[in-house]
């Protein structure tokens, strides 16, 4: 049987589906008049993504300024790479984030794709760029830088997700995993601004540990989010 | 101008506070959503309920289409949101998948009623993501890139599924054909 065939049976099957009752979407009319008012529609993506994103750095850098640029004063000129990978990948992010706050939006890639590329990207590049020999203490510095990372990436995912509920999510899922690789890659951006530790295993295990931990923490606030919703649904 | 501009045009007036408007595009995309909540195996009221649900949660969200946009794939989009949604209150689903071996053991209908399936019927072999690429690409005349929109997924993944789906009904339907 060719495709064609099957085009017409469907669009057969289809004709004969009984509608919805006219007496239903009266109703329907009826019950959105009351609320009829015009309404501003949201502003373009391309200028939410441009807000989000410098809104994003900036945070970076004066949560890095206030802590001293230590990390931006010890870089040699290769590892100046590094502050060029992250802000490409942040504008990734936003582009992600944003296209989550509005349904049908242009098809793109998968946000657990992008967080796994920015995971796998500053792997890369801190074994490559930061060569320094272990040195001790390399849990309690990795765990402050942590602490830093993430105390960084809160006030930057605290905008993303206010900026989705001015939209209208469709998966909040994807949506809080994009939004926490952003925020996740925002103190990141701090860490390397600030952190003067060049050892490599500190790079590599602490400071790309904000991401994962920044977006397991939207991952969850959005599951509550969803369970309490449901909850005041069924009430 | 075409049928898709239209809609557009009347989502911008819609936006803009006109009731006629909004009346129109209840009228012309109802039937639609209804077929698409109703290949998914839900009873009538359930579709009806879904359909006026859909509409309430379009109206609440009405700010977050942007004009010069195709308005299908936003629609669709909120429609499977609220479908989820309805699934996952309910704790339940009443769409059931029928394998292909569960379908080759069932009296298939002679060939002179392969044309006269109901859509239900039709699509009953599938699984449900491909369904859905089905009804939104074969049956609401959707593009890929609107499919891909709606379903938040990439061409490619709308093609294989159509094609796989293709292939399923091409069998069952071969079968329907085999025993007249």
């Amino acid at each position: 049987m060719r495709d064609g065939e099957i085009d017409d049976i469907l669009k057969k099957a289809a004709e004969s589906h009984p509608g919805p009752d006219p007496a239903l979407l009266e109703r329907i009319a009826g019950s959105l008049q009351p609320g009829m008012r015009p309404v501003r529609p949201l502003p373009s993506a391309r200028t939410l993504e441009l807000l989000l994103y410098l809104a994003a750095l900036a945070i970076s850098v004066i949560v890095a300024a206030r802590l001293g640029m230590h990390g931006f004063a010890a870089m040699s000129g290769p590892q100046i790479l590094i502050l060029a990978a992250i802000p490409i990948l942040i504008a990734r992010a936003t582009v992600l984030t944003i296209a989550a706050m509005t349904p049908g939006s242009k098809p793109r890639e998968a946000p657990v794709t992008l967080f796994a590329i920015a995971c796998a990207s500053l792997v890369a590049l801190f074994a490559i760029l930061f060569r320094d020999p272990p040195s001790g203490h390399f849990v309690p510095q990795g765990i402050a830088c942590l602490m830093a990372g993430v105390a960084t990436a809160i006030p930057a995912g605290l905008l993303a997700w206010w900026l989705l509920h001015r939209g209208f999510v469709v998966n909040l899922g994807a949506a809080a995993l994009a939004a926490g690789t952003l925020a996740g890659l925002a103190g990141v951006a701090m860490l390397e601004l600030h952190c003067p530790n060049f050892q490599t295993w500190h790079v590599i295990v602490w400071h790309t540990a904000v991401i994962p931990v920044s977006a397991a923490l939207a991952f969850l606030v959005a599951k509550l989010v969803q369970i309490r919703r449901s909850h005041a649904h069924s009430r | 101008m075409q049928p898709g501009g239209e809609l557009e045009t009347l989502m911008v007036r819609y936006q803009e506070g006109d009731f006629t408007a909004a009346t129109a595009l209840i009228q012309r995309l109802s039937p639609r959503m209804h077929r698409f909540f109703a290949v998914e195996f839900t009873s009538r009221a359930s579709a009806d309920d879904l359909l006026q649900e859909t509409w309430l949660r379009i109206h609440e969200v009405r700010h977050t289409y942007r004009p010069g946009e195709p308005v299908l794939p936003w629609l669709y989009a909120i429609a499977r949101h609220i479908r989820v949604d309805h699934y996952r209150k309910t704790g339940r689903t009443t769409a059931r998948e029928l394998s292909l071996d569960e379908t080759a053991e069932m009296p298939g209908p002679q060939a002179a009623q392969a044309a006269a399936l109901t859509m239900e019927e039709l699509l009953a072999p599938l699984p449900p993501s491909q369904r859905e690429v089905v009804e939104m690409l074969k049956i609401a005349g959707m593009s890929l890139e609107e499919v891909a929109r709606a379903t938040s997924s990439s061409i490619g993944a709308v093609k294989q599924k159509a094609f796989r789906a293709y292939e399923k009904l091409r069998e069952r339907l071969g079968k329907v054909g085999g025993q007249s």
